[in-house]
């Protein structure tokens, strides 16, 4: 096991969630499972609790009171909670009373039985420093029931009254003043057991594993880990000490090994709630939160997590409902009344903020673990602005809360306010430098440091060097087009400018846009002033396509002040791609008749499931495509004005059916009916039939790739005769099944039954003229004329199959090379900016641009392609040079001929045509050529 | 530091790169000649190596060992007779120069007109002891094996058909060839070891792997045979390929393969001309190796034609002599301000490419 490290990133999907509960569970509870020595009692020979284990079990045996408390103690330690309930009641002995009444206390309260908890120890407490643990033990269970003040009072009593407070007394002591605002004297209390353990008078592993926790609470992140682990060593049973020292790697995204202490907790104690909690923040977070509740319906650090996860997935109803029931046990719980306060917050629900805030006051005045936490959440939920004041105000009331900082650091990055932002960054990582989030958010500003910055008259971009070559030239104009296309169609000006920024390695562009290194198949974020991509060196799909999507969202985010919801965002996005090239954006196929017949549509009012309910890449591009077609719906049904009027709507704090009924004058419902009966008129156009054995297709990136189909795919590998007497079987039975027509097309192209496979072809392309999938009918004819040397025919099927794929470069370059060759200078413009859009890496097409560039006499576009070549053509550094310096003299920059020929001559002085290139560019430039330096 | 100085003061002295030194009687050659590391005796690391001139000759050994199967045993014949043909056409080396040894010698297919014999190490003895018989001081032999190297147990063994041949044992079968300029190729899997026992003073070794663990066969040497086709590794456009830019092309090559493959790259290249089996990944400028792999050329040098007139002879020795003051310059590039160096740098280039123009205008 590791101590957090800064360099191993591991990602949690509900880093939100697992922020806002961890620390609050940290404190809140696990010390319920500290079981106290009274072991000293041995029996030679035989392991004291197996013996005693035994006992309970072989009727009848009179145990005396010390048998019942060891075995109450091992009963609690092994999660039987009523048995460890009968055994203490059991213990009648005067002396073993109060050891009795902590152990039935802790085990009463790991049933969510507080108030018997609570009367178990009470009746023991008359002068609490005379019984400092059961006075402590009480007071936890105060702190935990949201009575604060009463333990507040209770463990001041302990540390005045005793010359040295046990160092349980003094760690909960300030874990108390910490709840209630009192930050300082909270400092003196950890300080305090600090010192204890430095005098070496600290030995009892739950001692150490408090240390830990005072060592934690004061940011002493490498003492707590060795603390938490000597207290481990002392005692590999001590639940809370591994527990805690879970939710301690947890809080630096080190899942591995939390995931490792909450299972061996598990191990030892499989209804150990604490660490089911912590489990449930890493993975399977309903089956851990279920177990754990099974436990204890009332524990307040599994009610606070469930309530979380419920409103992260939009099911703010049973979210409530989990924090309230959290709140009825505990009216203190920072976490909930936060989550509650942030969800207001989020409505622009200001009273119902309010309320929440002033019961926050009511116990910890301008709490700043309250405004951290809200400021968190609407910070995940795209409300930037909020969620910078918020943390401001976290900050304002306490400078060293590390986390508040990093909320803000990281939400001013995402308005663009990249300065400010690192400072406070940087600030959080001095001070906390093993919390990964913020390690990899100011890693990537090294990166961006190396980058170049360029600017349109909107657009402020960030990019590699070699993208700045590469691909800036075609992004620019893109950029402004967008700008000029979307301004006028949506009425609307976002603010500028927008900040574009492009990574060349996919962990930075996954860190840049949430904090962690994985991002899933996510390729492009929209922040609503700021836009991250990754760089399309590294993707095989339309960047072009990419990046208007991006900046669709860009338009919609700022005209809602970032209150659209995710689904219709991405819906209008996607719908936006078709509108901008016929061959962008989806094509409605088989996909969407597959998912009428097997009832995949989801109502519109829930859509946004579709995107925080996915568990996996394909649903995931299923929510994006069916939020396009409700889009293409309403765009064709009812007129883009309608449109624009719903994105309005959002900019309002309105219920979403509402929203709707103001726009369409239809509630929800006969507006989900409209769009149903409207798909299944799409389907029955459409008219293919969908095989029940065939996958979907599938594609990276939901949904900007090539998908492929994989049925068509695996053809290639099946045994061809009986593939072919199946499909044929299935093409009788249903002569418009596609994937059949298709798949006999390919198994009869291989076995070059070209005939008979161009009749399937055809077939299939009639049935789905505009299929996107590959391999594609068109795609295999123009494989078949190409082996029949029919080159006419093929280049017509490539450019069919390139009207509705946009992800194939090489078709595009081939239709472009023979465009120039006829000397169709139109068509090879057109195709060249096709292959561009998916992948400007390859040095071909910038050969076939400046040739095209020099057929056309466009001197300052054949300069562009060479700059490009210069960048990408590594294998003949001198050649690319030169090809240059003649493009910048044919195009008058002298100076610029002159300096790129120097840098190819320095390599090749002897080479002839560089030569004649830099006297040109001398002569030209009015110097004498003549220029003899030596005899 | 001695080495490299006294490696630069061997450039300036050689004219390297100037694409008229091959119609040009070199520098006289002061020592009698390069061998192996061990022939050299106090006093010798001023030896200028691979001075060669159009009296000089070159030959190549190519050593083809045992294939693991059908499919690498076609790979790498179609390399070497490609090599074997780019030697000829674009090198000017003549067929009985070039010794190719595959295999046992039989059945060799469209091959068996230019195989020499197998490569059996007795076989490799034969092959050089005919160059050594045909061979002066002065004259350059190219060593490339292709195949499948080992260096798990004991010592680095190249895989002939019969005994393994270890690197020592190559070394030693070299050694009667004194005074001749070598330059070896060690396209073979877990080359390093092996090439390591091949380096010495005056020879330029290159390796395809830079230690025993890559051991997966390279691409390298494909990507060797295709930087020596049509001269594309001639990146200074001087008509001839240097070791040093064979070396760069082809290890640029595999790199950019492993790239597109998005794969880490099993196999690195490198290079050692000082002599020392310390290789070098990235040799040339600044670095400790490559100086000597610069003017190590694969080409045959010969007298070509030259125009005749005083103005032409005069051009001619002054364009040589301009070129030579380019590549002092080039070489002590950091020790000028940028805007210096490259206005030094123009106003020669201006002044070689004038007197080429003119030079190329007289009849």
């Amino acid at each position: 096991m590791n101590y957090p490290d800064v360099s191993r990133p591991f990602l949690s999907e509900r880093t939100a969630v697992r922020r806002a509960v961890h620390r609050s569970a940290a404190i809140a509870g696990l010390c319920m499972l500290s079981v106290l020595p009274v072991s000293e009692v041995d029996i030679p020979g035989t392991p004291l609790s197996l013996s005693l284990l035994n006992a309970a079990w072989s009727q009848p045996v009179e145990l005396s009171a010390l048998d019942n408390l060891t075995r109450g103690n091992e009963l609690l330690l092994r999660g039987s909670y009523l048995g460890a309930i009968e055994a203490f009641n059991s213990v009648r002995e005067d002396a073993w009373r109060e050891q009795a009444a902590l152990g039935l206390s802790k085990a009463m309260a790991m049933t969510g039985q507080y108030d018997q908890a609570i009367a178990a120890v009470r009746a023991l407490v008359r002068d609490p420093a005379d019984t400092p643990l059961v006075a402590t033990q009480l007071a936890e269970l105060y702190r935990m029931t949201g009575r604060s003040a009463e333990a507040q009072e209770l463990l001041a009593e302990v540390v005045a009254g005793q010359m040295n407070p046990p160092v349980r007394t003094l760690v909960q002591y300030g874990l108390v003043l910490d709840l209630r605002g009192e930050l300082d004297a909270a400092a003196v209390q950890y300080t305090a057991a600090l010192a204890r353990y430095d005098s070496g008078l600290v030995f009892d592993s739950a001692d150490v594993g408090m240390v830990a926790l005072a060592a934690w609470q004061l940011d002493e992140f490498h003492d707590a880990n060795a603390l938490f682990a000597e207290a481990v060593r002392l005692d590999s049973n001590n639940l809370e000490a591994l527990t805690l020292w879970g939710d301690l790697f947890q809080e630096k995204f080190n899942d591995a090994d939390a995931e490792t202490n909450y299972n061996l907790a598990l191990t030892i104690n499989r209804r150990y709630t604490p660490a089911l909690t912590g489990m449930a923040r890493i993975s399977s977070p309903e089956r851990y939160l279920a177990m754990s509740l099974e436990v204890n319906s009332r524990d307040v650090a599994t009610l606070e997590t469930y309530g979380l996860l419920m409103v992260r997935n939009y099911q703010q109803d049973v979210g409530r409902d989990y924090l309230d029931r959290a709140l009825a046990v505990n009216p203190e719980s920072v976490t909930a009344l936060s989550s509650l306060a942030a969800l207001a917050a989020i409505n622009d629900d200001m009273p119902a903020f309010d309320a929440l805030l002033q019961r926050v006051n009511a116990f910890s005045p301008e709490s700043s673990d309250f405004f951290a936490s809200v400021a968190d959440y609407l910070g995940n939920n795209y409300r930037f602005t909020e969620a910078v004041a918020y943390a401001r105000r976290a900050i304002a009331r306490d400078p060293n809360n590390w986390h508040a900082h990093t909320v803000l650091g990281g939400n001013l990055v995402r308005l663009g306010e990249e300065l400010e932002g690192k400072q406070h960054l940087e600030m959080a990582f001095d001070n906390d430098p093993f919390n990964v989030m913020t390690s990899n958010m100011l890693q990537v500003f090294d990166v961006l440091e190396g980058y170049a910055t360029l600017e349109t008259e909107h657009f402020r971009a960030n990019m590699s060097h070699r993208d700045a070559q590469v691909l800036w030239p075609y992004m620019a104009p893109l950029l402004e087009e967008s700008w000029a296309t979307l301004v006028e169609k949506y009425q609307f000006e976002p603010e500028v400018p927008v900040l574009i920024q492009v990574f060349e390695r996919t962990e930075d562009f996954a860190v840049r846009s949430v904090g962690l290194p994985d991002i899933g198949p996510l390729v492009g974020i929209c922040f609503g002033k700021v836009v991250t991509l990754i760089s399309p060196d590294t993707l095989s799909a339309n960047w072009q396509e990419i990046l208007w999507h991006e900046l669709v969202h860009v338009f919609t985010l700022q005209m809602t002040q970032n209150r659209m919801p995710r689904w219709l965002s991405e819906g209008i996005s996607t719908w936006e791609e078709r509108q901008a090239r016929p061959e962008w954006g989806r094509r409605l196929g088989l996909e969407l008749v597959r998912a009428v017949e097997q009832g995949q549509l989801l109502p519109v009012s829930n859509l946004n499931e579709g995107f925080t309910g996915a568990n996996s890449n394909a649903d995931l591009s299923f929510a994006y495509f069916q939020s396009y077609l409700v889009v293409e719906y309403i765009a064709e049904q009812y007129g883009f004005e309608k449109l624009h009027e719903l994105i309005l709507e959002y900019a309002h704090i309105r219920d979403e059916s509402e929203m709707f009924a103001n726009v369409f004058e239809m509630d929800m419902v006969s507006f989900d009916n409209g769009f149903r009966d409207w798909i299944q008129q799409r389907v029955d156009q459409i008219n293919v039939y969908v095989h029940v054995e065939d996958s979907d297709d599938e594609g990276a990136g939901h949904g900007h790739g090539v998908r492929e189909n994989n049925s068509a795919v695996l053809a290639e590998l099946y045994n061809n005769e009986s593939l072919k007497q199946h499909m044929r079987g299935r093409v009788e039975q249903q002569p418009r099944d596609f994937q059949a027509h298709l798949q006999l097309g390919i198994v009869l192209f291989r076995e070059a039954a070209y005939d008979e496979a161009i009749f399937h072809l055809q077939t299939a392309q009639g049935i789905l003229p505009d299929y996107s999938g590959y391999p594609s009918p068109s795609l295999v004819l123009s494989q078949i004329y190409e082996a029949q040397g029919n080159n006419e025919a093929m280049m017509e099927q490539l450019a069919v199959m390139l009207q509705n794929q946009q992800h194939d470069y090489a078709s595009a370059l081939k239709l472009a090379e023979a465009a120039l060759e006829a000397g169709d200078t139109g068509q090879a413009d057109y195709y060249l900016s096709r292959a561009l859009a998916v992948d400007p890496y390859q040095p071909q097409i910038h050969r076939s641009g400046a040739q095209l560039a020099q057929q056309l006499g466009d001197t300052g576009r054949a300069v562009q392609e060479f700059e490009v070549l210069v960048m990408l053509d590594q294998s003949d550094p001198v050649d690319a040079r030169t090809n240059l310096a003649g493009a910048y003299l044919d195009n008058q920059q002298l100076d610029q001929a002159r300096l790129t020929v120097l840098r190819a001559l320095e390599t090749a002085p002897g080479y002839q045509r560089a030569q004649d290139i830099l006297l040109r560019a001398v002569e030209r430039s009015g110097q004498p050529s003549e220029v003899i330096t030596q005899p | 530091m001695m080495r490299a100085y006294q490696l630069l003061v061997v450039l300036m002295l050689v004219c390297c790169g100037s694409v008229f030194a091959q119609t040009e009687q070199a520098v006289s050659q002061p020592g009698s000649g390069s061998g192996s590391g061990s022939g050299f005796g106090s006093g010798s690391e001023d030896t200028p190596w691979f001075q060669q001139t159009p009296e000089n000759n070159k030959f190549a050994l190519i050593i083809v060992g045992a294939s693991a199967n059908d499919e690498i045993r076609s790979r790498l014949r179609a390399w070497v007779t490609d090599l074997h043909a780019s030697l000829r056409e674009d090198y000017g080396y003549d067929s009985d120069a070039i010794e190719l040894l595959i295999d046992d010698g039989s059945n060799v297919g469209n091959a068996a007109s230019i195989v020499s014999g197998g490569s059996r190490v007795a076989d490799i003895e034969a092959a050089i002891e005919r160059i050594r018989s045909r061979s002066e001081a002065g004259d350059q032999l190219t060593v490339f094996l292709f195949g499948h190297g080992s260096s798990t147990f004991g010592d680095a063994k190249f895989n002939n058909v019969g005994p393994d041949m270890t690197g020592s044992e190559l070394a030693d079968m070299l050694s009667p060839l004194t005074g001749i300029d070598m330059v070896m190729f060690n396209t073979t899997s877990a080359s390093f070891e092996f090439s390591r026992e091949l380096a010495g003073l005056g020879r330029v070794v290159v390796s395809a792997t830079r230690s025993a663990a890559e051991r997966y066969d390279p691409l390298f040497g494909g990507f060797l045979v295709a930087a020596l086709q049509q001269k594309r590794a001639d990146i200074d456009r001087n008509a001839r390929v240097s070791v040093l830019e064979a070396f760069n092309y082809a290890s640029g090559q595999v790199a950019q393969w492993y790239r597109d493959q998005d794969r880490l790259s099993t196999e690195n290249a490198v290079l050692d001309d000082s002599g020392d089996g310390l290789f070098t990944r990235e040799p040339g400028t600044g670095q400790p190796d490559g100086l000597l792999a610069e003017i190590a050329y694969i080409n045959v040098i010969s007298a070509g034609t030259q125009k005749t007139s005083a103005e032409a002879l005069r051009l001619s020795a002054e364009m040589q002599s301009i070129e030579r003051e380019i590549f002092i310059l080039r070489n002590q590039k950091v020790n000028y301000l940028e805007e210096d160096y490259w206005n030094r740098l123009e106003a020669l280039l201006i002044d070689l490419a004038t007197r080429t123009r003119r030079y190329n205008e007289l009849p």
